[in-house]
């Protein structure tokens, strides 16, 4: 039960905003807080009740939902949607924190929020893939107007190529999805892991790159990713954390859950296709960023190219490797959605976001420097925060198997610090541009969002092993099953 | 024989009592010179005709009106069907402001004639009653799109009865082809009599089939017969527009199903063909849609790409198909005359059917710009709409029976369509109003909306009942 009271408190806070009048602003924001908060502390006690070293699915909720179609309502978490889960609950209550920067049509807002959460949550949580369908595509509606309606720039272009490219992608999955329902008459995820070794190999491969359209899609992989600098850019800064913390996360995890158990031939037959993509999003994504002059741009890049290590560590499909590509995944949920948090204090302060712009500004707001630099160096991969931890893992997995690819993707570990370090240079560096003269520095509130994430970051940097030993016998399983066959 | 009446009768009282229902409709309407008498004679006879249908006896072994029609679970569904596309039109001819308050009876009066003509379609098993049933659909549909007084929905009148009269004609030229080939009209015995067809007539047989389904193609829109849609559906008053967008299609598909089953030994030379004009009919509707600024025609254009998502559940040939046809029409049903309800409310405020009347919506009419958000979402096919179930049985059947085409289409589809549905919630929602009074939609109106917005979302999320009730349906032998 507690799976679905998870998935009930956003749900729930939403259905009460609705009932709200729209003037009643601190009454939606106290609510769309306690909801958050509450899943949150759901989200903590779950993870004390849970036993990392059993493999199979814990919490499990089984119930029958549309039984004429052997359709189930089935939650389960194990290792590998439990740092998701975690994730979700952890960068939904902080980015509903920074939501205060909202000014307009808040009952709106809050509602669709809260909504994407439940969107988000119910596709880590679920084991049947007619259900995981259904949170995957519910997670678009909010999220187009939440772009669509709060961002700025070219929005309503953005929401939209999100939506369309998303899409796409999804239908490409649904009919996967069909085919496989065709072909073993249960949408149990489970259950089909453990007969999908028995398909052929032409059917595993087709059904693998329709699942891997969908994911890629999400990821954003090379070269589907032109939805997301838009997005990233033109959504407002709590949407871009989510966008980037956990959004991303779901393709990545679609491949851990699905795409590799249940397509087990066809994941390794594509192994040199996911490892050169993954080098391709490294480096490209590294460079591109390299030349870009918007700050937030520039971050959203950075994204494509972290979520290469996650592809890489996942062709791998070595223990260190993919490891590395769920831990990458976490941090990058953490590091990026702190990144972008900055960006949206410097924003709301200066109204531009044009790097060129700044400069000296280390002097001027002491605090937010020091949290910049903080989380610049860990986007680098700074050996003592996490970043290093998965891009290291990655690519130590990566090498074993995919020698050449995991050679060029280094260049992208060198591209991240130069694409960072000028970061600092140009906006804390140099001599103060007059315009910043009166640039009020980082406040309590909005360090009250940064300062968790800038905490766990250490703390996994400084002692990963915590995050490690509760995926890591999921994994190993997970791999025993994909190579084992 | 008089057994056999005494039984045929007493299958058929939702019909008798619609038919006269509708002839005391137009009376009362005529008579009492405003639109209360007429609307509640109107409400009387469908509440009669439901209840009817409710407790109609288990269907008669034996062949009701001496095999002219067959009351079997397969039309029981499409009656039920045609009852609630009446009723809901009827809540939207009463919003409609529209229509004048004098003709009102006429309206609701024709509008219960064409729910008779379309329960009559789905229950044929004769050609006789099957052209006559698609008549009186298509008579009925003349006068209702002809009746404002002004010149677009003259011309409109005259170009659907144009074309709809050449349909006609060559449907029944094709039966006559197909009489003369068989000597048969019963459905059951052209089965047998296609079955024992000698090889060189089959040349023969696909003439008469294919100009049989050129008439039955002009009644769902299917292309190349669709070019009436538009204009007509543009011309004709919105609530009009709703039931021909929404009624004859689900009826024209019944006969259809039916139609082919009798000529099922000829499905291996047409089943191609159907594939084709499946493929053919969601990818034009869809293209050609994208184009449109008026919201009357962009639904018009939205309706063919709907039929050919249909048809998919037709062109498989399979009982999961029908299946997925069924459930897909109930679905269209809620989505479709919910658009249009959401459609009549903004017309009707702003005087103009641009597609711009929708801008700002959401600050105008916070409720109807949900629904219709939730209308428009559901024919995109998002979960967990009931949209969205409807699809997913029918790519299903597509996928099940190894035509992955139509799969593909069917997809391919669902991402152009997507465009120009969000195209009108990004007007409602993200551009803002050109003015900022609030719009308050009648209360029929607002019923019709909160019924079909249950309606979609309800049984999207509990599709099981629903699917229960089909399953029963397509499970019969249909001749």
């Amino acid at each position: 039960m507690v799976l679905s009271l998870l998935l009930a408190c956003p749900l729930v806070g939403m259905l009460v905003i609705l009932a709200l009048p729209k003037t009643a602003v601190r009454a939606i924001r106290g609510v769309a807080f306690v909801a958050t908060g509450l899943a949150l502390i759901i989200g903590l006690q779950l993870l004390q009740g849970f036993q990392p070293q059993v493999t199979a699915i814990q919490f499990q909720e089984h119930v029958s939902w549309i039984p004429q179609l052997n359709i189930y309502y089935h939650l389960g978490v194990d290792g590998i949607s439990m740092p998701m889960v975690l994730l979700t609950v952890l960068l939904g209550f902080l980015a509903c924190l920074a939501s205060t920067t909202i000014t307009e049509r808040h009952k709106e807002y809050f509602a669709l929020y809260l909504l994407l959460e439940m969107g988000m949550l119910g596709t880590f949580l679920s084991l049947d893939l007619f259900l995981f369908y259904v949170f995957w595509e519910v997670v678009l509606v909010p999220m187009y107007f939440l772009i669509g309606i709060w961002g700025g720039g070219r929005r309503e272009y953005s929401a939209f190529k999100f939506f369309v490219y998303t899409l796409a992608g999804s239908l490409a999955m649904l009919l996967g999805i069909l085919a496989l329902y065709f072909r073993t008459g249960t949408f149990d995820m489970i259950a089909l892991a453990q007969t999908g070794h028995t398909f052929d190999l032409a059917f595993q491969k087709l059904l693998f790159i329709a699942f891997f359209l969908g994911f890629a899609i999400k990821v954003p992989i090379f070269p589907f990713h032109t939805w997301l600098p838009d997005a990233h850019v033109d959504a407002p800064t709590p949407i871009s954390v989510i966008l980037a913390g956990v959004l991303l996360k779901m393709g990545g995890y679609g491949f851990f859950r699905i795409a590799y158990p249940i397509f087990p031939a066809g994941a390794q037959a594509f192994g040199w296709l996911m490892a050169s993509l993954g080098m391709i999003n490294i480096v490209y994504g590294a460079f591109v960023a390299l030349a870009q002059t918007d700050f937030k741009r520039l971050v959203a890049y950075s994204s494509v190219s972290h979520m290469g290590f996650v592809l890489l560590g996942l062709a791998s499909l070595t223990p260190e490797g993919m490891n590395g590509a769920m831990m990458q995944m976490f941090n990058h949920g953490l590091i990026t959605g702190g990144m972008f948090l900055l960006v949206g204090v410097l924003y709301e302060r200066a109204h531009t976001r044009d790097l060129t712009a700044f400069g000296g500004l280390g002097a001027r707001v002491p605090v937010y420097s020091a949290m910049l630099i903080f989380f610049s160096l860990a986007s680098l991969g700074l050996p003592g925060l996490s970043g290093f931890v998965g891009e290291f893992l990655s690519l130590v997995g990566g090498f074993g198997a995919w020698r050449w690819q995991t050679m060029v993707s280094v260049l992208g570990v060198i591209g991240a610090a130069a694409y960072m370090l000028k970061v600092l240079q140009q906006v804390l560096l140099g001599p103060l541009n007059d315009t910043w003269k009166s640039l009020k520095d980082i406040t309590t509130w909005e360090l009250c969002s940064i300062v968790p994430l800038l905490l766990i970051v250490l703390a996994l940097g400084l002692y990963p092993l915590w995050l490690l030993q509760l995926q890591d016998p999921a994994l190993r399983q997970l791999i025993a099953h994909v190579v084992g066959h | 024989m008089s057994v056999l009446l005494a039984e045929s009768l007493q299958a058929w009282w939702p019909e008798i009592l619609l038919s006269a229902g509708a002839l005391a409709t137009i009376i009362a309407g005529v008579w009492a010179k405003r639109p209360g008498p007429a609307a509640l004679t109107a409400w009387i006879t469908l509440a009669a005709s439901a209840a009817a249908l409710l407790s109609a006896p288990v269907p008669p072994a034996s062949a009701t009106f001496f095999g002219l029609i067959l009351c079997d679970p397969f039309s029981l569904a499409f009656r039920w069907l045609a009852l609630g596309v009446t009723a809901v039109v009827v809540l939207l001819i009463m919003g409609s402001p529209e229509v004048p308050q004098q003709l009102r009876g006429e309206y609701l009066g024709i509008v219960l004639l064409v729910a008779v003509g379309l329960m009559l379609m789905s229950e044929a098993t004769h050609l006789l009653v099957a052209y006559v049933s698609m008549e009186l659909v298509s008579l009925s549909g003349y006068v209702l799109v002809g009746l404002l007084d002004d010149t677009r929905s003259a011309e409109a009148a005259l170009k659907y009865l144009l074309f709809g009269a050449l349909a006609s004609g060559i449907m029944l030229f094709g039966m006559s082809l197909l009489f003369g080939l068989t000597g048969q009209l019963a459905f059951g015995d052209i089965h047998r009599a296609v079955a024992a067809l000698d090889a060189s007539k089959t040349a023969a047989l696909l003439v008469a089939i294919s100009l049989m389904l050129a008439g039955l193609a002009f009644k769902i829109s299917m292309v190349p017969f669709h070019m009436w849609t538009p204009d007509a559906y543009e011309g004709a008053p919105i609530p009009v527009t709703a039931l021909l967008s929404v009624g004859p299609k689900a009826a024209g598909l019944a006969l259809l199903v039916r139609f082919m089953t009798a000529l099922g030994p000829a499905w291996p030379s047409v089943g191609p063909l159907m594939l084709g004009l499946t493929v053919l009919t969601m990818t034009f509707g869809n293209l050609v849609a994208l184009v449109q600024t008026n919201v009357k025609r962009l639904l018009a254009y939205s309706t063919i790409g709907q039929v050919g998502y249909l048809l998919i559940g037709f062109a498989v040939h399979s009982r999961l198909g029908l299946e997925a046809l069924v459930v897909y029409l109930v679905a269209y049903l809620f989505m479709n005359l919910g658009v249009f309800a959401c459609v009549i409310a903004v017309v009707h405020d702003t005087g103009s059917e641009s597609l711009e009347a929708f801008r700002g919506l959401a600050r105008r009419a916070p409720i109807v710009a949900c629904c219709c958000a939730l209308f428009l979402l559901s024919l995109a096919g998002m979960p967990p709409l009931l949209g969205f179930f409807g699809k997913f049985l029918l790519f299903g059947s597509a996928i099940k029976a190894h035509l992955p085409v139509l799969a593909f289409a069917g997809v391919i589809n669902s991402a152009i369509a997507l465009y120009y549905y969000v195209n009108i919630i990004r007007l409602m929602y993200l551009v803002p109003a050109v003015q900022t009074r609030a719009l308050i939609p009648a209360f029929p109106l607002r019923l019709a909306l909160v019924i079909c917005a249950v309606g979609t979302l309800l049984l999207g999320l509990f599709p099981n009942t629903l699917l229960s009730l089909v399953g029963a349906v397509t499970s019969v032998n249909l001749l």
